[in-house]
C-alpha cells in the first residue's frame, strides 16, 4: 500500500473545543499544525452541549466557590492544582469565547446571563439559550478557520507512533478513498472526547466510541479512573438523548408515579439540583421501587408545567422541541418522561497540570504528547463531573495544550523521522477486517455489550454484575476475531470504520469493568450496591488500568494531589 | 434494533422502505433497493437508515453523528423532500407519502455513496462570506463585551444555523445559477453583519450585494424556509441584507437595486404598483425592447396601458390619500440611489 508521509510541527487530533482551542493558538503563533477528524468539526459532540458553561461571574459568587462546588462534586478525587487552575482562569475563557463571537444569551445589564446548576451554591452556568456548546464549537471553529488551520476531515486517526517514551505523530486513512497517511510530527494532542456509546442507554453522538482510549492502551499506556461513568439524571426515556440540567436549573421538578416530588427524601436541600450522581441513583431507586412511569416503567416525570411558558419558549427552546420529536410530549402541556442515561467519562488520558501524557502512575510523562477534553483525565472532576463544567475544561484545557505545545516547539523539540512501516498497525487492522471471513456480526456484537454494560456496569454495580460483563466481553472480544463485514470498498466504508470502533469499544469497556471491580467503594459516579460507602483509606487514590498484548488489564494506583479542601461527608 | 426503541406491537406499521443506492467506485448508475421492516411510532428516519445498514446491509452509507438534530450530518432527502434524518418521525412521513418513501441523497448529482454527497460547494459559499468575527480579539480579555437584549435578539436565531445544507440543496436558484451564495452561507453573512463586535459588516454586504451571487439573485420561493430543520428562515435573513445594503449606504446603482426602488418610485407617484415604470426605470428605455413581447401579453390581459411606460403621460391614476402615502415612505424611506 502507498503510504504518504506529511510532516508538521504539531498534529491534532480531535477537533471539538480541545482541540480546536489548541489549533487555533498553535496556528497563530506560526506553527505548521494538522488538525485530524473522523467527522467535519462542525459535527464533533462538544456542539452536543446545552445548557451552560461554568465560571464565577455572579456577584455573589467567588472562584474559591467554584473551586469547592467542583472538588466536592468530585467525591474528592479531583486534583485540586487542576481545579484551581480551571476555576482561577473560566472568567477570562468565557469572555475570550464571548470576544470571538459566541453568542450568550445577556441579563438586563447586557452582561452574559447565568442560571443555577447541579450542585453548585451559586448560580454560575453561562449559557446561550439551552445551545452553548453550539455557539462556543461555532466560534472557536470560525475564528480557527480564520487563522488559518489545516483540517484533514473525514480521517480516521487509527494508531499513535509511540516508542522509546515518546510520540511522533499519528497515522490515519481517509475515509473517503481508505489512503493511509502518516502524520508525522514533533507534538502530537488527542482530543477526541468521550466513550458514551460503551453502553445501550447514552446520551452521546454515534461517533462517541472512545478510539484514542483503547489506542493509547494498546501501546501498553495507562488510562485513568476509568470506572468512573457520569450517567445524567435526564435522558429522554427510550432513546437517552439529553434533556439538559437547564431544564432542572429553570425550576423543573421531578415526580414518581405517585406525583410525589422524591429528592425530597435523597436530598433534601439541594432537591432536584443535587449533583448528577445523586440524582440519578434517585431516579433509578424509584425505578427498582416500582414507582417509575412510561411503558417499560423505567422513567420518571420531569415537569415543567409551573413555569411560566415565556421561561420555556425563550431559554429552553431546543429541548421542547426534543421532548416534542423524541416522544410527542410537549413540556409546555405535559411532564416529560427522561431516564439516567450514561453521558460522560470522568476517566480518560492521565496528563499533569500541563496536558503532558502521563505513562505511569508515578506521574512520568511521555515526550512530545498531549491530551485534554474528555477525553483526558487531567483530572478536575474525579468521580463526579458538575454540570456545565465539562465544556470549560475542553476550552480551557484546549487552549493550555496548545500554549505548552508552543513552548515545547520554542524550546526546540525535534521531529524523530517515520517510516512507512510505522503505519503496518494501522494497515493490518483495516486488511485484517475487510477480509475477515467468519460468521459474527459487528451491530450484533456492539449490541450485546452495549446491553451488557447499562445493565451490569450502570448506575448500581455489584461484584457479581461486574463479573458477569467481564465473562461478557471476553465473550464479544474472542468472537470479534470471527466477524465478518459485508461492504468491502475503499470509498466511504462506514462498515469497516464501525468494526474498528467497535474493535476499541470492546477495550475500553473491559478497562472501565476492571476498575469498577477492583474499586471496593461507592464514590461519585461509582456506586456499589455491596461496598455503599466512600472508603477514603483505600480508595483516595486515582486507578491507572494498563492492558497487555492479550487484552489483560491491571491496575495500579496514583495520588490524589490535595488542596484547601478537605475531604469531607458529601450532602447536597 | 433501532435506536429509539418502539412502542407497543399494535402501534408499528409494516412497510417496505426504498433507498437510492450508488457507489462511484463501483456503480455506472444508481439504482433503487428495497428493504421491509415494522416502524414504530417513534422511530426515526435515522432510525430506519441504522436499521438498513445493520439488519439488512452493512454497506450502505450515509452521515451522522448526535442523533438529535444538533450537528447537522444527517441531512438527506425522502420523495424529495429535505430533511433532517435524526429528527424527522418516520411514520409523519410514511402518513404523507402513502407509505410510499424513497431515502435520497441531497443533491443526487454530488453523491459520492448513497446518501453521502460532495459538499465542497456548500462549505466553499460558506467560506466566501467570511464567516466569523472580523476583529482584533483580545486575547485575556476581563470583561465580557455588553449586549442588551434587543441586539441579542436581533441575531434572530441565524446563529442556529447547523451547515446541514438542507436549504442549499433544495434552492431552486442555486440549481440554475452555480455562482449564487445559496441561502445558508447569505444567512451566515447576516449573522455577522449584524453582531455588534464584528467590523466587517460593509465588506459582507458589499459581497452579498454582487449581481449573480449575492441576494438579488434569490427568486424569493421560500424552498430555504420551508427546508430548514431548525426554522432559521434564511430567506427572512436574505430580505434583511437587502434592507442593510440600503440603510448603510452598500447597495449601488445596478439593474437590481433600481428594480427594488422602482416599486417605490411607483408608490410615491400614485400610490399604485406602475409595472411599466419599474421596468423603464430599472433597465432604461431601450431595455424596454427587451420586454415587448411580455408587455403585449400584458396589454391585452390589462395589467397595463398602450401609453404605459410612455413620459410625461400619466397612465396611472392616483389613489385618494396619496399624501398620506407620500408621507410614510418619507419617514420610513432610508436610502435614495
Amino acid at each position: 500500500m502507498d503510504v504518504k508521509i506529511y510532516e508538521y510541527d504539531a498534529v491534532i487530533v480531535g477537533s471539538g473545543l480541545a482541540g480546536l482551542a489548541a489549533a487555533k493558538e498553535l496556528t497563530e503563533a506560526g506553527k505548521k499544525t494538522a488538525v485530524i477528524t473522523k467527522l467535519h468539526p462542525l459535527r464533533s459532540h462538544s456542539g452536543a452541549a446545552q445548557g451552560g458553561i461554568n465560571a464565577a461571574l455572579g456577584a455573589e459568587d467567588s472562584t474559591e466557590l467554584h473551586e469547592f462546588d467542583t472538588v466536592k462534586g468530585s467525591d474528592y478525587l479531583a486534583d485540586q492544582d487542576c481545579v484551581e487552575l480551571m476555576c482561577t482562569k473560566a472568567p477570562e475563557t468565557i469572555r475570550w469565547a464571548e470576544h470571538m463571537g459566541a453568542v450568550f444569551s445577556r441579563d438586563k445589564e447586557g452582561n452574559i446571563a447565568i442560571r443555577p446548576f447541579g450542585g453548585q451554591s451559586q448560580p454560575r452556568a453561562c449559557y446561550a439559550k439551552d445551545r452553548t456548546g453550539l455557539t462556543l464549537l461555532q466560534t472557536i471553529y470560525e475564528q480557527a478557520d480564520r487563522a488559518g488551520i489545516e483540517v484533514y476531515d473525514e480521517w480516521y486517526a487509527s494508531d499513535i507512533i509511540y516508542d522509546d517514551g515518546k510520540v511522533s505523530g499519528v497515522v490515519a486513512y481517509n475515509i473517503k478513498d481508505s489512503e493511509v497517511a502518516i502524520f508525522n510530527a514533533k507534538v502530537t494532542m488527542f482530543a477526541t472526547g468521550g466513550n458514551g456509546r460503551l453502553f445501550r442507554f447514552n446520551s452521546n453522538a454515534h461517533a462517541n466510541t472512545g478510539d484514542a482510549l483503547s489506542i493509547v492502551a494498546r501501546h501498553g499506556l495507562p488510562l485513568e479512573d476509568m470506572e468512573f461513568v457520569q450517567f445524567h439524571p435526564s435522558g429522554l426515556g427510550g432513546s437517552g438523548v439529553l434533556i439538559s440540567e437547564a431544564a432542572r436549573g429553570e425550576g423543573g421538578r421531578l415526580l414518581n408515579s405517585l406525583d410525589e416530588r422524591f429528592m425530597e427524601k435523597y436530598a433534601p436541600n439541594a432537591m432536584e439540583l443535587a449533583s448528577r450522581d445523586v440524582v440519578s441513583r434517585a431516579i433509578m431507586e424509584e425505578v427498582r421501587q416500582g414507582r417509575g412511569v412510561g411503558k417499560d416503567g423505567q422513567s420518571v416525570k420531569l415537569d415543567l408545567t409551573h413555569l411560566d411558558p415565556q421561561i420555556i419558549l425563550t431559554r429552553l427552546p431546543e429541548l421542547r422541541e426534543l421532548a416534542i420529536a423524541f416522544q410527542g410530549q410537549d413540556m409546555l402541556k405535559e411532564a416529560i418522561h427522561i431516564s439516567a442515561t450514561a453521558h460522560y467519562s470522568m476517566g480518560g488520558i492521565p496528563t499533569n497540570i500541563d496536558t503532558q501524557v502521563q505513562k505511569n502512575a508515578a506521574g512520568d510523562v511521555v515526550e512530545g504528547f498531549y491530551a485534554a477534553g474528555e477525553c483526558a483525565c487531567v483530572s478536575v472532576h474525579g468521580a463526579n463531573r458538575l454540570g456545565a463544567n465539562s465544556v470549560l475544561e475542553a476550552m480551557l484545557f484546549g487552549r493550555h495544550a496548545g500554549e505548552n505545545m508552543i513552548k515545547a516547539l520554542d524550546e526546540g523539540i525535534s521531529l524523530r523521522k517515520a517510516t512507512v512501516a510505522d503505519a503496518d498497525t494501522c494497515v493490518n487492522e483495516m486488511t485484517t477486517i475487510k477480509t475477515s471471513n467468519g460468521n459474527e456480526r459487528v451491530p450484533n456484537l456492539r449490541n450485546e455489550l452495549q446491553i451488557g454494560m447499562t445493565a451490569n456496569a450502570g448506575v448500581f454495580r455489584t461484584k457479581e454484575s461486574l463479573e458477569k460483563q467481564l465473562t461478557l466481553i471476553n465473550d464479544v472480544l474472542a468472537r470479534f476475531k470471527n466477524i465478518r463485514i459485508d461492504d468491502k470498498s475503499k470509498v466511504f466504508n462506514t462498515d469497516l470504520q464501525e468494526a474498528i470502533e467497535l474493535g476499541h469499544m470492546i477495550e475500553s469497556a473491559k478497562i472501565v469493568v476492571v476498575g469498577a471491580l477492583q474499586r471496593e467503594e461507592s464514590r461519585g459516579g461509582h456506586y456499589r450496591e455491596d461496598f455503599p460507602t466512600r472508603d477514603d483509606e483505600k480508595f483516595m487514590v486515582h486507578t491507572y488500568a494498563t492492558m497487555d498484548e492479550d487484552y489483560n488489564v491491571s491496575i495500579d494506583w496514583g495520588k490524589v494531589t490535595p488542596g484547601k479542601f478537605e475531604p469531607m461527608e458529601r450532602k447536597y | 434494533m433501532s435506536e429509539t426503541q418502539t412502542v407497543e406491537q399494535a402501534s408499528t406499521r409494516k412497510v417496505t422502505i426504498k433507498a437510492w443506492r450508488f457507489n462511484a467506485e463501483t456503480d455506472y448508475l444508481p439504482y433503487t433497493k428495497e428493504y421491509t421492516m415494522e416502524v414504530g411510532k417513534d422511530e426515526l428516519i435515522l432510525d430506519l437508515m441504522n436499521r438498513i445498514k445493520w439488519e439488512h446491509d452493512g454497506s450502505f452509507s450515509y452521515r451522522r453523528s448526535c442523533r438529535h438534530g444538533i450537528c447537522g450530518a444527517c441531512a438527506i432527502k425522502v420523495n424529495g423532500k429535505a430533511v433532517l434524518a435524526c429528527k424527522q418521525n418516520a411514520i409523519e412521513l410514511l402518513d404523507m407519502f402513502d407509505n410510499d418513501i424513497t431515502l435520497e441523497p441531497s443533491s443526487k448529482k454530488r453523491a459520492i455513496k448513497d446518501m453521502i454527497i460532495d459538499k465542497s460547494d456548500f462549505w466553499e459559499k460558506h467560506t466566501a462570506v467570511k464567516p466569523y468575527v472580523i476583529r482584533d480579539i483580545e486575547s485575556h480579555p476581563q470583561a465580557e463585551t455588553k449586549q442588551s437584549i434587543e441586539e441579542f435578539n436581533n441575531f434572530l436565531d441565524s446563529d442556529l444555523c447547523i451547515q446541514c445544507g438542507a436549504c442549499h440543496y433544495s434552492c431552486p436558484a442555486l440549481e440554475v445559477n452555480d455562482a449564487f451564495l445559496g441561502p445558508a452561507a447569505l444567512n451566515s453573512a447576516y449573522r455577522f453583519t449584524v453582531d455588534p463586535r464584528d467590523e466587517a459588516g460593509d465588506e459582507r454586504l458589499s459581497i452579498t450585494a454582487e449581481l449573480g451571487s449575492g441576494v438579488w439573485d434569490c427568486v424569493k420561493c421560500f424552498e430555504c424556509a420551508e427546508a430548514c430543520p431548525k426554522d432559521i428562515d434564511p430567506i427572512g435573513k436574505i430580505g434583511k441584507l437587502h434592507n442593510l445594503q440600503f440603510v448603510r449606504g452598500i447597495a449601488e446603482s445596478n439593474i437590481a437595486t433600481r428594480h427594488a426602488e422602482g416599486f417605490l418610485r411607483g408608490m410615491k407617484k400614485t400610490g399604485f404598483l406602475d409595472e411599466a415604470d419599474i421596468v423603464t426605470y430599472s433597465e432604461g428605455y431601450l431595455g424596454m425592447y427587451k420586454h415587448l413581447g411580455t408587455a403585449i401579453k400584458m396589454m391585452k390581459t390589462g395589467k397595463i396601458h398602450w401609453h404605459s411606460g410612455i413620459p410625461f403621460i400619466d397612465s396611472i391614476p392616483k389613489i385618494k390619500n396619496l399624501d398620506e402615502v407620500q408621507k410614510l415612505i418619507e419617514i420610513s424611506q432610508t436610502n435614495k440611489l
